[in-house]
């Protein structure tokens, strides 16, 4: 790696894709320091390696951390997902999350949500949901509140069509600044938008076919360069007028 | 009693149960609601679930024709066939679904009430990698459908022909078995696996038998760089098309992706070729539909099966084109026979449809008149077909039972004679065919050669013997 022993030296493995066994640091050049691994990564003495092929993050002062794209979700505590119901229990709601289990959703964790107003779901009820828990091995915890107990923005979604993507999409249109098919889209149609970091969103619009339009272009925009997005962008907003 | 309602009543009664039999077998009780729990679980996170939202939103956007993919209700997903590198092998990608086929062929006794018929069967596996709801292990009943609707429109409809697969009446025919694989499940598994089970068969060859030995009763099974394997006969092209019923009006839609399968009412398959042969229909339970809707299903499947079956067609052909541009390379490297392959290649393009189609025979005196009715159309092509040369030979030798090995090759030199010196002639004109009997496929292989072999006849049934032994 880098040779000068200096107190920060990023991986010269930063933002490029690594695969399982890459070495991306090697502790025995750098001083006393604390690193924050994130997921992907593995220390095995005095290497850190890759666990998952994905581009490798770094984030200053110490945080690294790898970044892959799959259809299966990963459910990890804080995320915002979209949930489907398929079960109702008498003290829970259990909801698909697209995780290798299925997770719970209490009957009461909703804004001022008491035994007398518990709402009814039907089996197949879209929810935008947040992840209270995920230990490995239980059934995650998903919540219609936030941290605070407010609603917020979770809940049921009414109408519309859930397009499924796979986990690097759903980032990517979520990161800021904003996916270039995303906000040229929103510049001429108007459409409303859910994103589910678990490779689910939801598109509502007035008419079928501007969800159809919307839906499909963000997901065939997920394998073009940021150039052919812009091109594609600009023939698809040419055929609309 | 009274006390245990009021507490059912209170807690909930399989909490309840299970406090009180938890008490009497703890580990059996929490054994059994923890698997079932699990199960339940696995079957629920295994299937496809379908929000509210999607249900209503194809059932509206399809009152304004148009469908979640795009698409027009009468419109197919893109259609790309692509061949293994063995004869008999396919890949059929319908949109997202994606069908492997393989075809093979075995010797086997036929059976009592058949006796000079070949066989065929279908196997079908839904591999568990293609959709989380597919198990390993038996086939479940759509695979089993799905293998029945395929061999419902080959076999009732005699698509191939089972009779020239008779080897000797009563006691050894060929079996034809079609595996097909479904690899990835984006809906409508019927229609691709039907269109892979007619590309493979179309390209499927089986090896030539002839009878020899000292009495000429021993059966010899050619191996395929002996002898030119023979390809099946096959009289037409049923294929496949399926509609979805979707809503409480039902409207129709073609090809449907599997979230539309699941949202659908019911389903309607039928089978037909491009003469308008209806070859089956297959409606199993599902919503009712009027007569009328069924009808213009049959039309419109009627137009949907032409263009099948049209890109089938060319994608076998340029499958047999490469494959017969792989044999000459092989035979002949030198580079005087290259622009001899090319020309051949483009003679099998321009007169392809019409040898491809129709010249799929492997019966000895049918040969020799396909050989001159093709001969009028593009003679140099037929003479040139690989398949024919076995089949050929052993015609010959066959018309002439009691010649000697001599004189065959005397014979056959003197055919080959005008053959090769026409040979050369190839590039210029087409109606050199008028003379040759047997179709010679040595000429294009030794090009090089011919003038010499033209002119010397001894060197020539050296090459012609040794040429024998090699030829494809």
């Amino acid at each position: 790696m880098e040779a000068k022993p200096s107190s920060s030296s990023p991986s010269k493995f930063v933002d490029q894709l690594v695969v399982p066994g890459d070495v991306i640091l090697d502790l025995s050049n750098m001083a006393n320091q604390t690193l924050k691994l994130g997921g992907g990564l593995r220390q095995d003495g005095d290497s850190i390696c890759a666990m998952k092929a994905g581009k490798l993050r770094f984030m200053k002062p110490n945080k690294y951390w790898v970044e892959s794209s799959q259809k299966r979700y990963v459910p990890s505590a804080g995320d915002n997902v979209l949930g489907v119901v398929v079960d109702t229990k008498p003290e829970n709601f259990v909801v698909d999350i697209k995780g290798p289990a299925l997770a719970f959703l209490p009957v009461l964790s909703f804004e001022g949500g008491t035994r007398r107003n518990i709402p009814k779901f039907e089996v197949g009820t879209l929810l935008y949901v947040r992840v209270v828990n995920a230990n490995t091995g239980m059934n995650p915890e998903v919540s219609c509140m936030d941290a605070n107990g407010k609603a917020a923005e979770y809940g049921i979604l009414k109408d519309g069509y859930m397009f499924e993507s796979s986990t690097g999409l759903s980032r990517m249109l979520l990161s800021s600044p904003p996916h270039p098919v995303l906000e040229g889209l929103g510049k001429k149609l108007s459409f409303e938008i859910a994103v589910g970091i678990n490779g689910r969103f939801w598109v509502n619009a007035s008419q079928s076919s501007t969800v159809i339009l919307v839906g499909n272009a963000i997901q065939k925009s997920e394998s073009l360069s940021l150039v052919q997005q812009k091109i594609y962008l600009e023939k698809l907003l040419k055929s609309i007028q | 009693m009274i006390v245990f309602e009021f507490l059912c009543t209170l807690i909930g009664e399989h909490v309840l149960l299970r406090t009180i039999v938890g008490f009497v077998a703890p580990d059996l009780v929490e054994l059994n609601l923890e698997h079932q729990w699990e199960k339940m679980e696995q079957k629920l996170a295994n299937s496809l679930t379908m929000t509210v939202n999607e249900k209503k939103f194809v059932e509206n956007a399809l009152l304004s024709d148009i469908r979640v993919d795009g698409r027009r209700p009468f419109d197919y997903r893109n259609l790309t066939i692509r061949f293994g590198s063995e004869d008999g092998s396919s890949e059929v990608q319908l949109g997202q679904t994606q069908v492997i086929a393989f075809v093979t062929g075995q010797l086997v006794q036929p059976y009592r009430d058949r006796p000079n018929e070949g066989t065929f069967a279908i196997y079908t596996e839904f591999s568990p990698m293609a959709d989380p709801s597919f198990e390993p292990g038996r086939p479940g009943d759509s695979a089993i459908e799905l293998g029945r609707i395929v061999d419902r429109g080959l076999r009732e409809s005699r698509a191939v022909d089972t009779e020239s697969l008779c080897v000797i009446a009563g006691k050894l025919v060929w079996s034809i078995r079609i595996d097909l694989h479904i690899i990835d499940n984006g809906g409508n598994l019927v229609d691709a696996a039907n269109i892979a089970a007619l590309a493979a068969l179309s390209t499927f060859r089986r090896p030539e038998c002839t009878f020899g030995g000292e009495d000429g009763q021993e059966l010899i099974v050619h191996p395929p760089d002996v002898r030119e394997p023979l390809p099946l006969i096959i009289h037409h092209f049923p294929v496949a098309v399926t509609f979805g019923f979707i809503g409480k009006e039902n409207i129709v839609v073609i090809d449907p992706t599997h979230y539309e399968e699941a949202v659908m009412g019911g389903s309607l398959t039928a089978t037909l070729n491009t003469n308008g042969d209806v070859c089956a229909i297959q409606k199993a339970g599902g919503d009712g539909v009027l007569q009328s809707v069924i009808m213009q299903c049959l039309r419109i499947a009627s137009v949907k099966a032409g263009d099948i079956t049209s890109k089938i067609k060319n994608a076998v052909e340029s499958y047999n084109t490469q494959r017969s541009l792989r044999k000459i390379k092989r035979h002949n490297p030198s580079s005087a026979v290259s622009n001899v392959a090319k020309h051949h290649a483009e003679r099998l393009t321009l007169g392809a449809n019409e040898v491809c189609v129709g010249n799929q025979s492997n019966e000895h005196d049918k040969m020799s008149e396909r050989n001159s009715t093709t001969k009028g159309v593009s003679g140099g092509l037929a003479s040139w077909d690989p398949n024919s040369q076995g089949v050929d030979a052993d015609a010959w030798r066959d018309s002439l039972p009691c010649a000697t090995p001599l004189d065959k090759y005397k014979e056959e030199s003197s055919q080959v004679n005008p053959e090769t010196k026409s040979a050369e002639q190839f590039s210029d004109t087409n109606s050199f065919a008028s003379t040759h009997e047997a179709t010679n496929i040595v000429s294009p292989e030794k090009q090089s050669k011919t003038l010499k072999d033209a002119v010397k006849p001894k060197r020539k049934r050296r090459n012609k013997s040794t040429s024998n032994a090699h030829a494809s």
